[in-house]
Parts: structure tokens; sequence; C-alpha cells
């Protein structure tokens, strides 16, 4: 198996420039069953993600229906993000400054955005790491997700022909 | 009232709640929460979650691939560890608060294989009344996640509305 073949051409090291803005070509509408689903398969345990009526009733509530889990709101902006920027992503580092500004419903869409901030060679030859802002912003053009994340990338050099 | 309806009633009137989740009152800069439950992680959490959320990395979802990077198996993605080890955390420090602010300082340190358990603790960091949410409180805390073998997986600080009492 090549395994160079298995992923896009670019999207590595060498083809990030500090400055640039990515627009990333998919959006996904965040359903019920994402929310539900991935909030109950990590056994987060607040039930405004999955307790419709109490979200109705509740006297302090400011929601008025479930809300989707943070967590998840993050998670799927990164990965709207991840076929540019995680495909040659050999691993991932860290994250930093992660803000959640706006929240997120059943059905709403998220949209992502990659700000390039830093690069920096590191001392392996076959990769280097770049740190990345990414934004998740929805379908009434609201920013939702604000989130630095640090990646280790595969240098073209080495690994393209491999 | 047919038989079922008085049952109810007397479900309502009779039961007492046991309530689950702390409020803001609750919290002090050190204390030490260790977290319910642990979690194994199986592959097939790990590719529902990579799919679902898009994270088109074929480290998660294609075993050859981990395995011609150096990996015994396909490596759990790292923001499903996230959301695990923040999912322990929850009854112990948000489940009646409010949303969740925001994260800082995260650091994956260790691989995770399907197989793997994790484990969740905190400890508050900071913790104040919010200025422009009344009735609310804003609580940090520093979680951090271990594997079945204590070793560390995963750090960072989370910050948090947390409701007050009175």
């Amino acid at each position: 198996m090549k395994i160079a073949a298995l992923t896009s051409g670019d999207g590595y090291f060498e083809d990030f420039e500090v400055g640039a803005i990515i627009r990333h070509a998919r959006g996904k509408t965040v359903t019920e069953m994402d929310n539900v689903l991935i909030t109950n398969m990590v056994m987060n345990t607040a039930h405004g993600h999955f307790n419709e009526d109490a979200m109705k009733k509740a006297a302090q509530g400011i929601f008025g229906q479930r809300v989707v889990f943070g967590g998840i709101n993050l998670s799927m902006v990164i990965g709207l993000a991840a076929q540019d920027t995680a495909e040659q992503c050999l691993r991932e580092l860290g994250m930093d400054k992660i803000r959640l500004l706006s929240p997120v419903f059943h059905g709403d869409t998220l949209y992502a955005y990659t700000e390039v901030l830093e690069k920096s060679e590191g001392d392996r030859s076959d990769a280097g790491v770049v740190r990345f802002r990414h934004y998740g912003v929805n379908q009434d053009d609201k920013l939702c997700v604000d989130a630095e994340r640090t990646v280790l990338l595969k240098r073209k050099s080495y690994w393209s022909q491999r | 009232m047919t038989t079922s309806e008085n049952t109810v009633a007397r479900l309502k009137s009779e039961s007492k709640l046991r309530a689950r989740g702390n409020r803001y009152e609750d919290f002090s800069v050190g204390q030490h929460f260790v977290h319910h439950w642990g979690r194994t992680l199986t592959e097939s959490d790990n590719m529902l979650f990579s799919t679902l959320t898009l994270h088109y990395n074929p480290h998660y979802t294609n075993a050859a691939y981990a395995a011609a990077h150096g990996h015994p198996a396909t490596p759990v993605n790292p923001l499903l560890v996230f959301n695990t080890v923040f999912g322990l955390s929850v009854e112990d420090l948000s489940e009646i608060g409010g949303p969740f602010l925001g994260v800082e300082e995260l650091s994956y340190l260790r691989d995770v294989y399907p197989g793997e358990t994790l484990y969740a603790a905190s400890e508050v960091v900071a913790a104040r009344l919010a200025s422009n949410r009344p009735g609310h409180g804003i609580v940090t805390w520093h979680t951090r996640g271990w594997n079945q073998r204590d070793e560390a997986v995963i750090t960072f600080k989370r910050a948090n509305l947390v409701r007050v009492r009175s």
C-alpha cells in the first residue's frame, strides 16, 4: 500500500503559509442524533443536552430546548477543518483559547474556517509543527466556536512519495 | 382518579429528590474531585465518533494505515479522549450549571488505543461570581485524564457558568 495515495496531495507542512485563511468546503447540520448520541456516549450527564421536557419547563431555562454539548460543537468544527488540516497529521499536540460563543441547537448548520497562525520546524526531518486558529460559524453567520489547535504535520519532502 | 393517577400523585407528593450535581457555593479553590465510573474506549466508539464529526484522518479509521505509521492499533481520536474525560467530570463540576465557556492549555500527553480505560479528576483553580449573569458564578477547574496504567493522557483547564444556590 502506498500511504500517500490515500489522502489529498496537499495539507502537508510545506503547504501552509502563516497568515492564510482557509474556508473549508463542507458544512454539517448538527442533528439530534449527533448531539444525543455523542453526549450519551461520552457519559456527559447534564440532561440539558438530552431532556427536551426539562429544558422546556425549566424556570431559569435560557434556551427552552435541548442545547448541543459544547464539546461536540468544538469537535464538529475541528472535524470540518480536518480534511484540509488533519489528513497529514501525525499527532494532535494540543488546543488552547477555546471559546464557545453562541449556543448550537438541533438543526443548526456549522461551517469552518481556519487561520494559519504559526509554523515551527521542530526537531524532526519528516514533520513540522503548525498552530491553527479554527472558527465555527452557523447558518446565520454567528461565531459559535473559536479555538487554537497545534499539530505535528508530515513534510511533503519525506512522506509524499511513500 | 384512576389507580394510575393515584400512583403518580403519590409518587410526586411523597418522593424525595436524590439531587445530582454541585452549585457555586460547593466549590472552593484547591478542592479536588475524583470523578465517577471510568470509561473503556472501544474501536466502535472511535470509528463512530470520528465519522460523525467528519474527522477524516485515516489514523483513526484505517487499521492498516495506522500500522504503517508504527501504531499497534488505530489510535483513539484525541477529541474523543477529550470529550470522554470531560463527560466523566460533568456530574461533579457542571451538571446543573450553565453552558461551558471555554478551555485553555489542553495537552495530549499520550496515545490512547481501543480497549484502554480512561479515568478523570479535577481541581478547582478559580471561582468568582459572574458580573453579567445574575445567579451564576464562573468556576475554572484543572482536569486531567489517565489510563488503566496510571499514565497521564490529557490535561486541560475548563471554565463554566455554575448556578448559585441562593
